[in-house]
């Protein structure tokens, strides 16, 4: 049940740079803004800038230039303390002299919680992240994912406005982690907590989130929905760091995009004018192989250079002569498991709105 | 993997090491159980009578309380100020560093008789000579670096976010020091103020120049009654001090080793 919330964004990023002095800005006008109660990921390779930009909503770092409202309200006017900000570091800084009951119970005694209330609140919230039973432990006691999970605990307990996750399912086994994923949008949902989350997991990004920003080299790449995210990358980078793409460069055509005099089929995306150097982009669940490929807008040939064994599907790694470079392929094949040969011949194609031409000079 | 000549060097370093630091302490233990009456090593017979001595005469039973005030003021002073000034030093950049490094340095640059004759100056011209409470100050005045230090080396080791954690919690700044930063750096706190109660119980030169008859501490009594005739009960006596820093030794294992349990709540 969500709290009833005023009109305005609950978190707005306005012009923000971040410079340490060190060299390149930690952050560049970074700028958006989120409407309360929803879930944003930022998403982004290390060093990024993600930690940064997520200290200065926090209010642990001012921006060197910008502005943060919290609210309406700029972060920095309400004293550090007295924000209702739940936060999980990306290092944790559990207190490390308490038990795991202390941590929990300790944002709910400094918000002067009912002493009488503190405990059974505690334990639904260890029960919560599945450390019901855990309480008495010390948090040295405890594994690398349990202490993740007593952190997270910790951060939602006294059910703050905003939620501030730094990569805080980083430790957790596969299967944890996605369960843990689905939870988080589930108690999401329910508290109707804003929240903004932090990762380098492309998937747990798509999974759990209502918008994504990719931010590189601390410019933000792209603020879109998940399914947009996928669908239409604003960049090269932002096609290369959602999901696995292939990359053709030559130069646009009315058609597509000419690579070493072969007209391929494709779409621009962005402003670009035939003539000019492009950079194409191809999914590898978008190209097709044998059969399959024989109906597309373009078809090559192609030999099989590699192959990777994925489980439910399976990679080839295709040359293709005519372009003079290859690509990358995923092959999920329900009906038979007769895999292609390594050094056979193979049909190779993919549809005009499955390439993504963009202007060279994007990264 | 070491071989045996290596094993055998490192065996005899070692050995040769225990041996001479802990040799004066073996001859005045064993000096103290003597039955004779000169400090003798070995002793002639054992017995305990010098420890009955020592325990019966008034002014050395009146100068270790002494002694024990002094620490006592000295340790009590020296938490504080020293835990503080450890904290203030490693978590921000100071504009005095430099000085203050230098300040670090000074019990061992600075030879202890002109500390202590400086402060004899200063609190002569106050007129609070002849009491005891300026002798532990002084101790802790002097000594003050060793606690300062200990502080800061458990304050590196606190990781910043912690005190960021806490704010979120919504802990305001007097209870993220409390609950918080203290109890992080509660073990240099603890084995600094040991240490200070330890160097202040033996502090002898500063005590020389700052106690007058009627309040002389215990080395100082030690150092009157050898200047006259060096009998068994002065190793009774070192014994005694031995004792006690054993004891703190001891205390310090205990609370640092424990310091978890001290530190939870
Ligand atoms: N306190 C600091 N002083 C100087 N430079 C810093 C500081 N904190 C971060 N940086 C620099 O800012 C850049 C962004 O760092 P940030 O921690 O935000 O990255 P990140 O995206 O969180 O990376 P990761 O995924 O590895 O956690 C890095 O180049 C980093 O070296
Ligand atoms: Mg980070």
């Amino acid at each position: 049940m969500a709290a009833v919330r005023s009109e305005q964004p609950a978190v707005v990023v306005q012009g923000v740079d971040m410079d340490f002095g060190t060299g390149a800005m930690a952050v560049k006008g970074a700028s958006f803004a989120l409407e309360p109660g929803r879930f944003l990921t930022i998403l982004g390779p290390s060093g990024s800038g993600k930690t940064t930009l997520l200290r200065m909503i926090a209010g642990f770092q001012a921006p060197t230039r910008g502005e943060i409202l919290i609210g309406g309200r700029p972060a920095d006017a309400v004293a550090p303390h007295r924000r209702s900000i739940g936060m999980v570091f990306q290092k944790l800084a559990l207190f490390p002299h308490m038990t795991v009951n202390a941590n929990v119970a300790f944002p709910l005694k400094m918000r002067r919680h009912d002493p009488r209330t503190i405990p059974a609140r505690v334990a639904r919230y260890l029960d919560l992240v599945r450390l019901g039973g855990y309480g008495n432990r010390r948090i040295h006691e405890l594994s690398g994912g349990q202490q993740q999970r007593v952190a997270i605990a910790r951060a939602l307990v006294f059910e703050p406005d905003l939620l501030l996750l730094d990569e805080p399912l980083a430790a957790l086994d596969r299967k944890l982690r996605e369960e843990m994923q689905l939870e988080f949008r589930r108690i999401q949902k329910e508290l109707g907590v804003t929240t903004i989350n932090v990762t380098h997991d492309q998937r747990e990004a798509l999974v759990v989130s209502d918008e994504i920003i990719v931010m590189d080299h601390g410019e933000i790449q792209q603020h879109t929905s998940p399914v947009d995210m996928y669908r239409s990358p604003a960049n090269p980078f932002v096609a290369s760091f959602i999901g696995v793409s292939s990359f053709l460069e030559g130069l646009s055509s009315p058609r597509g995009l000419m690579v070493n005099g072969v007209d391929c089929a494709g779409v621009a995306a962005g402003a670009i004018l035939p003539g000019m150097p492009a950079r194409g982009a191809i999914r590898a669940e978008q190209t097709r192989i044998g059969a399959a490929a024989e109906a597309c807008d373009t078809v090559l040939e192609g030999r099989i250079t590699d192959t990777i064994f994925e489980g439910e599907r399976l990679m080839y790694f295709v040359d293709l002569p005519a372009l003079g470079t290859g690509v990358r392929i995923y092959h999920h094949d329900p009906a038979e498991h007769a895999p292609f040969e390594k050094g056979a011949t193979v049909s190779t194609g993919w549809n005009a709105r499955d390439l993504l031409i963009f202007p060279a000079k994007d990264r | 993997m070491i071989s045996r000549g290596q094993r055998l060097t490192i065996w005899s370093l070692v050995w040769l090491s225990i041996i001479t630091l802990s040799l004066p302490t073996v001859v005045v233990l064993g000096a103290s159980f003597t039955a004779g009456n000169m400090i003798a090593f070995p002793p002639e017979g054992l017995s305990l009578r010098w420890y009955e001595k020592i325990a019966l005469a008034r002014d050395l039973r009146q100068a270790f309380f002494r002694s024990l005030i002094v620490a006592g003021v000295c340790t009590l002073v020296s938490i504080p100020v020293g835990t503080l000034a450890g904290l203030a030093l490693s978590r921000f950049r100071l504009r005095f560093a430099g000085v203050i490094q230098v300040y670090l340095l000074l019990p061992f640059t600075i030879p202890l008789i002109g500390s202590g004759i400086g402060l004899m100056l200063v609190f002569g011209q106050w007129g609070v000579l002849g009491s005891l409470w300026p002798v532990g100050v002084a101790c802790a005045v002097i000594n003050l670096p060793f606690i300062v230090w200990s502080v800061s080396s458990s304050a590196v080791l606190l990781d910043p976010d912690l005190e960021l954690a806490a704010q979120n919690c919504g802990a305001g700044r007097v209870q993220t020091f409390l609950y918080v930063t203290l109890p992080a750096v509660m073990p240099g706190v603890i084995t600094g103020s040991l240490l200070m109660f330890i160097l202040a119980m033996n502090e002898f030169l500063v005590s020389l120049l700052l106690t007058d008859a009627r309040i002389v501490t215990l080395p100082v009594q030690i150092y009157n009654s050898i200047r006259s005739i060096i009998t068994p009960d002065l190793a009774a006596v070192s014994v005694v001090f031995i004792v006690i820093a054993l004891a703190a030794i001891w205390l310090l294992d205990r609370l640092v080793g424990l310091e978890i349990f001290l530190k939870s709540k």
